[in-house]
């Protein structure tokens, strides 16, 4: 391609007429069109000018789905049910030269390959159940962790009520009702004797809760007493 | 030069005496501004995260007759109205209810627009220097416990009209227990509307006072108190606000030095012993145990060593001397 030809694409791109004659102008955008190598030129420039200004997008996207289709073409399968068919038939081939010999290679032949077909399907049986059955397993310990945290919740909710904190007092060692909030997996699986020394535990702590309460509310209503004794004073007549 | 050294010292020593002298002239202008000037204020309470605004006018009405209203602004009315000599606390717990006295029970300690001299003999009064609040130039005066038993009053006066600012109640290391900052400060010439109708509204009726009440003879004592503190009040009542066991019945002392009340509860207790339980309001302690079978309760603004010493004092009178003569505190703040 001539210098001239290419300064003038060039000088396009950039969006300037190479001449002042209009006519030049779009006589060189007709070659541009026609001509192969100018087009190349064309796009060329475009794409040096983009890569300058760091315009490119990350991923360049190539049409590569010819080449794809070539290589997918020439690759082995390795699919599953087309294996077993494909040693099957092997087995089927193999055998083929040994069924004179006997009969009942014939159906083991057979057998085995409608085992292998069968063994294939069992596979993908399975395989579908666990994928199935994986979210239903954590599903069931996710409702059986929400269980036990709605049930601690609920029980604190509920002693809190009781408590009526007037809004003023706040107790210094109340070392707090610890709820045995289990997250993990164990919690499904209680083992019986475990279950009875938590009832144990529970009770306990009930009491505890309770004694708890009784002396809340005997500072509460010390402290009420309290300022109204201030009211009323030391000097009242 | 050492005669210059010796002039130098004694006028430190000079300027000294005069800061604790300028420190109780300020607290007793501030008595005055309180009984004298009429004014509108709005503070802020803040105690343990807790923050509870008030309004406070005051004014003179009619004869120089003291008209006074602290009203608390967020959640159910509380509201406390003095006039002369009766004061009536609006509570939305229990039915309103007079008493007569001259000072109100309120977020504001009531020595501080009487006689400061009272309390000159278990606090030091010092002047610490100038600072800014609320927009205005103000004077910090601490009124310091003398002894670990009790805290600090730290309080910012107004240079201008010598009313209360901000006031703090600290304990002996520095630590702020509450505080109470005002936010806004209005000093009127003329007596605000609100309290001039205020002077012919009804009160509530004046509660009636039996004189058991202010002074009943007990079976037990405190033997231990803090320098200054007397016994200011003792009768048995009901425990308010209880639940409803039957034995709410409880022997009350009320203790005061001047600038804190503390309450004593004693009553028998079915169990022999428990260990010391206390929660905190601010500054003010609620301090209760059992020993001996007898729970004893204290609530006041004062240190839980204090509460603790005072708990563990307390000691049953010989049944013979039961009438043995207790002080009573004489201290009628004007």
């Amino acid at each position: 391609m001539s210098e001239i030809k290419s300064e003038s694409i060039s000088s396009l791109v950039d969006n300037y007429s190479p001449s002042s004659d209009d006519g030049v102008s779009t006589h060189l955008i007709d070659n541009l069109l026609k001509d192969d190598d100018s087009f190349s030129a064309w796009q060329n420039y475009h794409l040096i000018g983009d890569v300058l200004r760091d315009e490119v997008p990350q991923s360049l996207q190539l049409d590569l789905s010819e080449k794809i289709v070539t290589a997918i073409a020439q690759e082995a399968t390795i699919l599953s049910p087309n294996l077993s068919s494909t040693k099957t038939h092997d087995i089927i081939v193999e055998n083929e030269i040994l069924v004179t010999e006997n009969n009942i290679d014939d159906e083991q032949i057979e057998y085995s390959a409608s085992d292998s077909r069968v063994v294939s399907l069992k596979t993908r049986i399975k395989a579908k159940l666990t994928s199935s059955l994986k979210p239903l397993g954590q599903v069931a310990i996710a409702a059986s962790a929400a269980l036990l945290m709605i049930g601690g919740v609920q029980n604190n909710i509920v002693d809190n009520s009781l408590v009526v904190p007037n809004q003023i007092i706040q107790t210094v060692p109340l070392s707090g009702y610890a709820n045995p909030v289990s997250f993990n997996v164990q919690a499904p699986q209680f083992v019986p004797n475990y279950q009875r020394q938590q009832s144990l535990q529970q009770e306990k702590k009930d009491k505890a809760l309770e004694h708890r309460l009784a002396q809340q509310r005997r500072l509460q209503a010390l402290l009420k007493d309290h300022s109204h004794q201030v009211k009323l004073g030391n000097d009242i007549k | 030069m050492k005669f210059l050294l010796l002039i130098l010292s004694l006028f430190c020593f000079g300027v000294l005496g005069a800061e604790t002298d300028s420190a109780k002239s300020f607290l007793e202008r501030l008595s005055k501004s309180l009984r004298e000037l009429n004014f509108t204020t709005s503070f802020v309470v803040v105690k343990n995260n807790q923050v509870a605004p008030y309004h406070w006018l005051h004014g003179l009405g009619a004869d120089n007759q003291e008209l006074e209203i602290f009203t608390r602004l967020n959640g159910s009315r509380r509201d406390i109205l003095r006039r002369g000599d009766i004061v009536s606390y609006i509570e939305p717990e229990k039915e309103a209810y007079s008493v007569i006295s001259k000072n109100i029970q309120g977020p504001i300690p009531a020595i501080f627009r009487g006689n400061i001299s009272q309390l000159e003999a278990n606090y030091r009064f010092i002047s610490v220097g100038r600072s800014r609040v609320l927009g205005r130039v103000a004077q910090l005066v601490r009124i310091v416990a003398k002894d670990k038993y009790r805290f600090s009053y730290w309080l910012w006066l107004d240079q201008q009209t010598g009313l209360l600012l901000k006031m703090a109640v600290v304990t002996r290391k520095g630590q702020v227990l509450e505080q109470v900052q005002f936010t806004h400060i209005e000093v009127n010439e003329k007596l605000l509307e609100s309290l001039d109708k205020f002077q012919t509204a009804d009160l509530p009726a004046i509660v009636k006072v039996n004189p058991l009440q202010k002074y009943q003879a007990l079976g037990w004592q405190v033997s231990w108190l803090p320098e200054g503190f007397a016994v200011v009040k003792s009768n048995t009542h009901n425990l308010s606000g209880y639940n409803q066991d039957a034995d709410k019945a409880v022997e009350f002392v009320m203790l005061s030095d001047g600038l804190i009340d503390v309450s004593v509860y004693v009553n028998t207790s079915r169990e022999s012993f428990m260990a010391p339980e206390y929660a905190s309001d601010g500054a003010t302690i609620v301090f209760n145990h059992i020993l001996q079978g007898v729970e004893v309760g204290i609530v006041g603004k004062i240190p839980l060593v204090t509460a603790r010493k005072i708990a563990e004092s307390i000691v049953a009178l010989p049944v013979n001397n039961a009438a043995q003569p207790i002080d009573i505190f004489e201290g009628d703040t004007k």
